[in-house]
């Protein structure tokens, strides 16, 4: 893959082995993996969120802190990278935990190689979408960023597609102050209809027109 | 003995002897006997010296009268005469009336002529005995009056000098064995006998008839006692009169011999030194003295008379026969409580060996159960632990395939993916191989081991069980050379046990506080294994039930584990003890082992 070095694998088992066979066998499908020892490790290894992280492959039992508690703190920290468990027991209740809490994916030791294979590029590419739309929810944040506060009020009830009569006595002004502002806030946005505007809004903010 | 006939004269009668010879081996010359040897056993009671000059002129007389036969005399004693008598090496014998009445009864004498000394009316009354005493002593009248005196004897067997008399007191009711102060034998020469009473030192004394008359020098000083009116004898006789001596044939003495040599003595002229001979005197006297005092032929007659010693003795003999008795039956009773006792035993002991054998075996199942039952509980880790080295494994294989398929396969790579896959296979196989030798049923084997050396096989069973296995930290404080009889398969389920427990006693514990302390230590009672938790502790409640079977306070436990500990414990003849431990919270759990040195 030619975004291997953008999508880190990262491989988290106390089993010294069958970590090592882990990066083994991903690293045949041609990704690279950085093995840890334990959740400990990742977090001392990763402080913050990296860019070039593509999936956890996290063991559910570990000694100290388990895969669990890793999901847990990643959380509360507001990181977004997908999961991948792996254990060794047929632990339904731990499966329905984690999945619950946005794991990825959940497999059972011993699995086909090629459920892994899919589980890691199902999870990167979740999380190379989950970039995208970042991104493009950036680029909208950044265009209603333009507008003055007054601006963004009249921008907001134009997007729920109410005349400028309405916007004016919502807002207790003139609706000839309303036509400017609405001018304004097409050219700042560089758009064309109440509708385009009201996509864009939403795409910066699901809540925006609740 | 009674009788010397011939003694005084005996110089005489050598003198005279060859006068004779001439007309006696005239007369021989009459029966035509073949040519022998004739022996003639003569009881020598004066000894041998005195027996020849007695005899010798009759053997003189013989030889005169029987040339063609070569005479010999042999002087012996009573047990003498009696031996050559039984092997027949005497043709005949001369003896006292008592030893020939013996020998009659015994081997068969047969008297052929009796001995004429004439000293009494006739020789079927020439032989008696008197009891002499000292001259003055007239509070002594009758034989009676002997009672509880001192009495000298020439011997209790002499005839003449003792059973004669004997005979008299026996028909008075005396007995001289049990009514006199003292029965002394003084031995021969008789005169002996008349010297102690003479010098006072006993009060009587049995000699034969007519001795104190031919010792003058005791006339004066002695007297006969109760001397019986018999003119005849010419001398003092306290008893009843005896025929004399007599000769006698024995079984293989030829008739033809018997008769020549009754004749030749019949014929021995009246002027001859040699002793006279009648015809064969009746002897029924001295049979009818013998069965009165039961001595002799009549000694089976004594039977009776132990009969009247039971009688006289019959308190002491009551008790006697009634502690037999009672012995008896407590043998009986004894014998038979011990029969029933033994029995009662043996079905006991069969019925506790089967009891045994039955219990053998189930606590063998027991054991084995509780094995399972721990197997049981850890099966989630083990299946866990299994798991890894298996998907390792396969992650390798799998991944080897991916890259050949992929054109991308390296030497370097294939080196990596087989040395993991080997290492993991033996992972796999030595986490089977510690089940498989733990869940084994078996029979017990005990072996003497170092416990520190089972506690540690048992902490890596422990941890190669588990996959987060907590920190284990054992403490040896025993000698290295300590080493205790055991079955070290129980012991490791024991202390498996001991270890699981305060595993599971540590799960809500922070990690650090997870670590359990094996110590091994010398204690009162032996050798201590002591296995120390940093959980709660228990209830109270379930402490005291903590050993029984089916207490559980796990959700996924059989409770057998501490029951079966304890059973293995008290097999080995320990126990197991739990104690809160002294410093903070947590339990601790102790095998104890007996040390015997």
């Amino acid at each position: 893959m030619n975004d291997a070095a953008e999508n880190l694998i990262h491989v988290i088992d106390d089993d010294t082995a069958f970590r090592r066979s882990l990066v083994f066998l991903l690293e045949s499908v041609g990704w690279q993996v950085v093995p840890h020892a334990s959740a400990e490790d990742f977090l001392a290894a990763c402080p913050a969120e990296p860019e070039a992280i593509g999936c956890l492959v996290l063991d559910i039992r570990m000694p100290t802190m388990s895969g669990l508690e890793l999901q847990q703190q990643l959380h509360v920290r507001g990181w977004n990278v997908p999961i991948v468990f792996v254990t060794g027991h047929g632990d339904v209740e731990l499966a329905v935990q984690a999945m619950k809490r946005g794991a990825s994916d959940f497999l059972e030791k011993p699995f086909k190689d090629q459920l892994l294979i899919d589980a890691v590029a199902n999870a990167v590419r979740r999380r190379s979408a989950e970039r995208e739309a970042e991104s493009r929810r950036e680029d909208a944040r950044a265009l209603l960023e333009r507008l003055s506060p007054r601006e963004r009020e009249v921008a907001r009830l134009v997007a729920l597609g109410l005349p400028n009569k309405l916007v004016a006595r919502q807002l207790d002004i003139s609706e000839k102050t309303v036509h400017v502002h609405r001018q304004h806030v097409m050219e700042k946005t560089e758009l064309g209809s109440a509708a385009e505007l009201a996509r864009l809004m939403l795409k910066a903010d699901p809540n925006a027109l609740d | 003995m009674s009788f010397a006939p011939t003694f005084p004269f005996a110089g005489r009668l050598i003198r005279t002897l060859a006068i004779c010879l001439t007309v006696l081996t005239a007369c021989s010359n009459a029966w035509s006997l073949e040519a022998s040897t004739v022996r003639i056993g003569v009881l020598a009671y004066l000894g041998d010296e005195a027996a020849e000059m007695e005899w010798g002129p009759m053997a003189a007389h013989l030889r005169a009268t029987l040339p063609d036969h070569t005479i010999e005399i042999l002087t012996l004693d009573h047990a003498g005469m009696r031996e050559l008598a039984r092997r027949g090496e005497i043709d005949f014998l001369i003896t006292n009336p008592g030893h020939y009445v013996e020998l009659e009864a015994e081997l068969g004498a047969s008297r052929i002529l009796t001995l004429e000394s004439g000293i009494g009316p006739s020789p079927a009354a020439s032989v008696g005995s008197a009891v002499v005493v000292r001259a003055g002593r007239d509070e002594l009248r009758t034989l009676a009056d002997l009672r509880g005196l001192r009495v000298a004897v020439v011997s209790p067997e002499a005839f003449g000098g003792f059973q004669l008399i004997w005979r008299e007191l026996h028909a008075l009711g005396l007995d001289p064995r049990r009514d006199f102060r003292e029965l002394r034998s003084v031995g021969f020469p008789m005169d002996r006998v008349l010297e102690a009473v003479a010098n006072g030192s006993v009060d009587a004394g049995f000699v034969r008839a007519c001795l104190l008359e031919s010792r003058p020098e005791y006339a004066d000083r002695l007297q006969v006692l109760a001397p019986r009116p018999d003119p005849d004898l010419g001398c003092a006789v306290s008893s009843r009169l005896y025929p004399d001596w007599p000769i006698a044939t024995l079984r293989h003495t030829p008739p033809a011999l018997a008769r020549a040599v009754a004749v030749a003595l019949l014929s021995t002229p009246e002027t001859s030194a040699a002793p006279h001979w009648a015809v064969p005197a009746d002897y029924q006297s001295v049979h009818e003295m013998f069965r009165e005092l039961q001595i002799g032929p009549y000694a089976y007659l004594r039977a009776p008379t132990l009969m009247s010693l039971a009688e006289r003795y019959w308190p002491a003999l009551a008790v006697l026969v009634t502690m037999l008795i009672a012995w008896v039956l407590y043998t009986v009773r004894v014998e038979h409580l011990v029969h029933v006792r033994t029995s009662e035993l043996r079905e006991a002991l069969a019925a506790r060996d089967a009891i045994e054998t039955r219990m053998r075996a189930n606590q063998e199942q027991a054991e084995h159960m509780g094995r399972l039952s721990v197997l049981g509980e850890l099966s989630g880790t083990l299946a866990h632990e299994l798991n890894q080295p298996l998907a390792a494994i396969g992650n390798y294989a799998q991944s080897l395939v991916r890259r050949a398929d992929a054109d991308r396969l390296t030497e370097a790579a294939t080196r990596e993916a087989a040395t993991e896959i080997v290492q993991q296979a033996e992972r796999a196989a030595g986490i089977l191989a510690g089940i498989r030798t733990f869940a084994r049923k078996r029979v017990g084997e005990r072996t003497p081991r170092r416990p520190g050396e089972v506690v540690a096989e048992t902490v890596a069973l422990f941890r190669g069980m588990l996959a987060q296995a907590p920190e284990v930290e054992v403490h040896d404080r025993l000698p290295p050379s300590l080493a205790i009889e055991l079955d070290a398969l129980q012991i490791q389920q024991v202390i498996l046990n001991l270890l699981k427990n305060g595993y599971d006693a540590s799960q809500d514990l922070p990690p650090e506080r997870r670590r359990l302390d094996v110590t091994l230590h010398t204690d009162d009672d032996g050798v201590g294994i002591s296995v120390r938790d940093h959980g709660p502790g228990l209830d109270p409640a379930v402490g005291a039930r903590l050993f029984e079977p089916f207490l559980t306070t796990k959700p996924d436990g059989l409770g057998l584990g501490l029951s079966i500990c304890k059973r293995i414990a008290e097999a080995h003849g320990g126990r197991l003890r739990a104690t809160p431990a002294a410093d903070g919270p947590g339990m601790i759990f102790t095998l104890i082992l007996p040390h015997h040195e």
